[in-house]
């Protein structure tokens, strides 16, 4: 439903292949990938070719494995059915465990790390750090347990903005990177002719066999341009997976540039310093996709609003529904994104002072946030 | 059970005030939106009714963040009313939900009976709104929430102002944080309230040991989850004791069970809440679940499975909890299934869907 409200709102022209809801179904319809090449026609709301919402669903998923990913890091794979809808880069999932008993009662929002089609399904990665309650409690989960996962929801990353992706990470908040970065590479490959549909504009980077054929500009465009990988942590071992990163990173024929507070591995420095040094050799224009910790995204963002660099950040809250219905993850706009806020979007949206970060989120544009109140 | 027919579905109907629902689930305030929000897994036909979230003259932001905080089996939450103010949800909201076929229940909100007033003279003509919930028990913002409303007197005089304002059934929603709350019902009860919700969430607070700071925008919020349930039961369980006119349970209701146990003390009703925020179709599944363990029973009606507990309870040789019976057989208001049985129920049914 709320995919279409939102489309049928937010578009100058409704995306083919969506229907409204059936009204005696209690069940989620079959609908179009949330990303078709339709969409970059129709514009968005941002006209950044990423959509507002997709149609979510929650399904029971199974634990395919949970694997130690170093410096108390786990890498989470799970099964899903055939009706979730493949997630884009950026999105998240929420993952709810059957029982209380391990004191949580809220799902855990998790941004998905890598997804793959597996049979009529999808198999789900997630890379967290077993901090919390929740995460302590995911953490016990083994090959075989289920476990309940609700989305995909959010808005992600623009991955198929033109220019030159400049991907930076803080610490964990490399998860949702490592995906951009498989999804770029998947261009890629689309873009070359081995598989047209992962081309797909917006594409979700889940290989579509058999499906359309992308469009010889587009495709030109994408198989040229180089991508750059900022990686920052404080010391070495907060590097999480920095090897999986690597791999990534080369079969994009991207760079890595890693930069540690301490020195301990790369340069010294915040990513920010790391930006400011190597922007200047970077392919105009440059878009710049990050994930980590606020202070960092606040530092990367005035960064980027300085030099009129459009930056996409993936922020972090508390939440407890995921799909904007509980309100309970605002966000403070700023003067811009206040300017910009439609009193028509739909109320899932925010409202005129607060961005959800649940439905307008997680990833927003630096512009959209007044950083100064951002905790 | 082997070998018996399979069950024939007991007839869930309900009444409050002089609204018939096709069943007692329905959907609290703040948890369900607008109630298209949820369309596309929850048919909102299927529910009892939809109890839209809490609108205000005009539009609010909502409290800053923090607003969520979990809790041992349950969450505490500051949204601050957040909505999209009356224009809006009258222009939008309402005819949105009505094309969906839901049965409405428009919660309004205010910080004086005057604003309650406005808000129900714009909304009293509307069709599609089927009743009214007052939220006099928001415990998250500053004027016109739980603290104002906890005065018997002024619940009294604001309900009788509104009373004349609509035939259509007033259900006041009250604040569990007083000393009375059965007081407090027999005040909505003398106003002219239809019914009253039992119970808003609790006032909490979680303290974030880093800082010595609340974990929330405000010192406290309100709580709610399956942590509340048997705080909200005995509240429950009071109004039933206190008042006639049908008690609707709300707190902490996560399956058929918890549900139950709201109506087995009295409420001829029961609200789903937070728990549609970690299952969004848990409301569908309460009902359900309460459907099949009715159906288990061999009882034909609510009203019917009340009365058959309530013999077990004095009977030795069945009962086997150890305290006093708990069990309302009363008939209050809403708690008896309308008269004309199920095909009469139907019929009637229909004729609201072809409306």
């Amino acid at each position: 439903m709320s995919g279409d409200v939102v489309i049928a709102r937010a578009s100058r022209a409704a995306p083919r292949g969506r229907r409204s809801r059936a009204p005696g179904s209690a069940t989620v319809t079959r609908k179009t990938p949330p990303f078709s090449a339709d969409h970059e026609e129709a514009g968005t709301v941002r006209g950044d070719g990423r959509e507002l919402a997709v149609p979510w669903c929650q399904v029971t998923a199974r634990v395919a494995r949970q694997v130690d990913f170093g410096a108390g890091y786990l890498w989470l794979d799970l099964d899903v059915s055939s009706g979730f809808e493949p997630p884009a880069p950026g999105q998240f999932v929420q993952l709810l465990l059957g029982s209380t008993a391990a004191g949580t009662f809220l799902p855990r929002p998790m941004s998905v790390a890598g997804a793959v089609r597996r049979g009529r399904g999808l198999r789900l990665s997630f890379l967290y750090a077993p901090v919390g309650t929740g995460t302590r409690a995911l953490a016990r989960l083994r090959a075989g347990d289920d476990v309940q996962a609700l989305g995909p929801l959010g808005r992600g990353y623009p991955i198929a903005a033109p220019g030159t992706p400049v991907l930076v990470a803080g610490g964990r908040g490399v998860a949702p990177l490592l995906y951009v970065a498989a999804a770029l590479a998947r261009q890629r490959t689309g873009a070359a002719g081995a598989n047209g549909a992962a081309g797909e504009p917006g594409g979700a980077g889940i290989a579509r066999l058999g499906a359309g054929t992308p469009r010889p500009a587009l495709a030109r465009h994408r198989a040229t341009r180089r991508c750059e990988f900022l990686f920052g942590a404080r010391t070495a071992p907060q590097l999480v997976g920095l090897a999986e990163v690597g791999r990534r990173i080369a079969r994009l024929e991207g760079a890595l540039h890693v930069c540690t507070d301490d020195g301990s591995r790369g340069m010294r420095g915040t990513v920010v310093l790391l930006l400011e040094r190597l922007a200047p050799g970077f392919a105009l224009p440059i878009v710049i996709h990050a994930c980590g910790p606020h202070a960092m995204l606040r530092a990367v963002a005035e960064w980027a609003v300085a030099r009129d660099i459009r930056a996409y950040l993936a922020m972090e809250s508390v939440m407890a529904c995921g799909t904007g219905v509980c309100r309970g993850c605002p966000l403070p706009r700023s003067a811009a994104g206040i300017a910009a806020h439609s009193g028509a979007a739909p109320s899932l949206l925010g409202n005129r002072e607060y961005a959800m970060c649940c439905t307008e989120g997680p990833v927003f544009e630096a512009r959209e946030l007044d950083w100064t109140r951002v905790a | 059970m082997s070998g018996a027919a399979k069950p024939a579905r007991p007839d869930l109907r309900v009444r409050i005030g002089g609204l018939e629902l096709s069943n007692p689930v329905l959907v609290a305030s703040g948890t369900f939106g607008y109630g298209d929000e949820y369309a596309h897994v929850v048919d909102p036909r299927l529910l009892g009714g939809v109890i839209t979230k809490t609108v205000t003259l005009e539009p609010r932001a909502g409290n800053p963040p923090q607003r969520i905080a979990e809790t041992a089996g349950g969450m505490l939450n500051s949204i601050g009313l957040e909505n999209v103010g009356l224009a809006k949800f009258r222009a939008e909201k309402v005819p949105r939900l009505a094309a969906l076929g839901a049965t409405i229940i428009a919660s309004i909100g205010g910080d004086t009976a005057r604003h309650l007033e406005r808000l129900l003279s714009e909304l009293a003509d509307l069709p599609a709104i089927a009743a009214f919930e007052i939220n006099f028990s928001c415990p998250n913002v500053s004027e016109g929430g739980a603290r104002y409303w906890t005065e018997p007197r002024r619940l009294e005089t604001t309900l009788g102002r509104l009373r004349t304002l609509t035939a259509k059934p007033l259900i006041a929603k009250l604040s569990p944080d007083v000393t009375s709350i059965g007081e407090l019902a027999r005040a909505c009860e003398a106003g002219g309230a239809g019914a009253v919700t039992a119970v808003n969430t609790f006032v909490g607070l979680a303290v974030d040991l880093g800082s010595g700071h609340s974990r929330l925008n405000r010192e406290t919020g309100g709580l709610s989850g399956p942590a509340v349930k048997p705080l909200a039961l005995a509240r429950c369980f009071e109004c039933a004791q206190a008042v006639k006119i049908p008690v609707i349970g709300s707190g902490g209701i996560l399956s058929g069970g918890d549900a139950l146990e709201f109506l087995a003390v009295g409420a001829a009703a029961v609200q789903v809440g937070t728990a549609s925020f970690i299952r969004p179709r848990a409301a569908l599944e309460v009902l359900e679940e309460m459907r099949a363990r009715l159906a288990g029973t061999g009882a034909r009606s609510i009203q019917g499975w009340r009365r058959a507990l309530a013999r077990h309870a004095s009977d030795p040789e069945v009962g086997h909890g150890s305290g006093p019976s708990l069990v309302q057989g009363r008939a209050a208001g809403g708690a008896s299934a309308p008269r004309g049985g199920p095909r009469r129920a139907a019929r009637s049914a229909a004729r609201g869907r072809a409306r």
